[in-house]
């Protein structure tokens, strides 16, 4: 089964990193989708099929914490994983976004097995041993 | 808190970021207290604001050849591919990492914002900055961390609520 993910983060070049990692992590990726703020992963998750998001926290227009807030309180969306990747590794803010429903919290910087270890976990399988 | 207290954090975050990302090695590390000057016509500069219950203002400047080493190794493209577009996006995102990096470990039990980073081009005269030089591998980084006098700098808090 081929797994659509949608990558929130207003850094094209953070993008363009968490999908490169994503690529090498052994999924079947059938669709990379992108968005450089929640208002605009809004517009995506609307209008696409969508296994997982990823999404970062400080982003202009809609935050990470109000894109999270939004999926989760609406009935289409609150079904999709959250796995969020932030620079942000304050306590506060992690128990925030876990207690608010995100599905996992990665702390940038990050070694590309823990992003691959995370999906495996919301996406089901096992870690690609090569990684 | 003054801008000198963050001396360690500075050099640990900078030394975790450079090699976890962007396969960058410290060599050496070493922090003055004193005011930013303007980037050179060969450096990048960007700078971002943070707010918690710290305010503030961190900034990184480095060298134009050292950053396009440094956006291969993070994009893991070839030097020759980049374009200059693509350099300061990731000289950017380095800005973003480091500021965040240091500030969650000031901060680790309230939550802070970060605004987004913005070329630094000319230099406030009205800044007491940390700066901290680090050798690498791969060449020189600087950066700098300013911390506000009373931590209620509205002006630059408005720049904050704009991104929030």
């Amino acid at each position: 089964m081929a797994f659509s993910i949608l990558i929130v983060d207003d850094s094209p070049a953070m993008r363009r990193v968490v999908r490169r990692v994503v690529d090498l992590s052994g999924f079947d990726i059938g669709k990379y989708l992108e968005a450089g703020d929640g208002c605009q992963a809004l517009t995506v998750l609307h209008a696409e099929h969508v296994d997982l998001i990823v999404t970062d926290i400080n982003m202009p227009v809609m935050d990470g914490e109000q894109l999270l807030l939004a999926i989760r309180s609406d009935r289409d969306l609150a079904g999709i994983p959250v796995l969020v990747v932030s620079t942000d590794q304050s306590a506060a803010r992690v128990q925030y976004m876990m207690d608010h429903g995100a599905n996992g919290y990665i702390s940038k910087p990050f070694v590309p097995a823990a992003l691959s270890e995370q999906m495996y976990k919301l996406l089901g399988g096992e870690p690609d041993a090569g990684f | 808190m003054q801008a000198s207290d963050f001396t360690p954090l500075v050099v640990e975050c900078c030394s975790e970021v450079l090699d976890s990302m962007y396969f960058t090695t410290v060599l050496d590390a070493s922090s003055s207290v004193g005011h930013p000057s303007a980037p050179q016509a060969d450096e990048l500069a960007f700078s971002l604001r943070f707010r918690g219950e710290v305010h503030g203002t961190f900034g990184v400047l480095i060298g134009v050849s050292m950053a396009r080493m440094l956006a291969a190794n993070f994009l893991g493209e070839e030097e020759e591919a980049l374009t200059e577009i693509e350099i300061a996006e990731v000289v950017g995102e380095l800005a973003n990492m480091l500021c965040g990096s240091i500030v969650s470990r000031v901060e680790g039990k309230s939550k802070f914002a970060l605004s987004h980073p913005e070329p630094f081009m000319a230099a406030p005269t009205d800044l007491e900055s940390l700066f901290s030089r680090f050798e690498t591998d791969n060449g020189m980084i600087h950066t700098w961390i300013a911390i506000d006098a009373d931590g209620l700098d509205a002006a630059a808090d408005q720049t904050v609520e704009a991104v929030h």
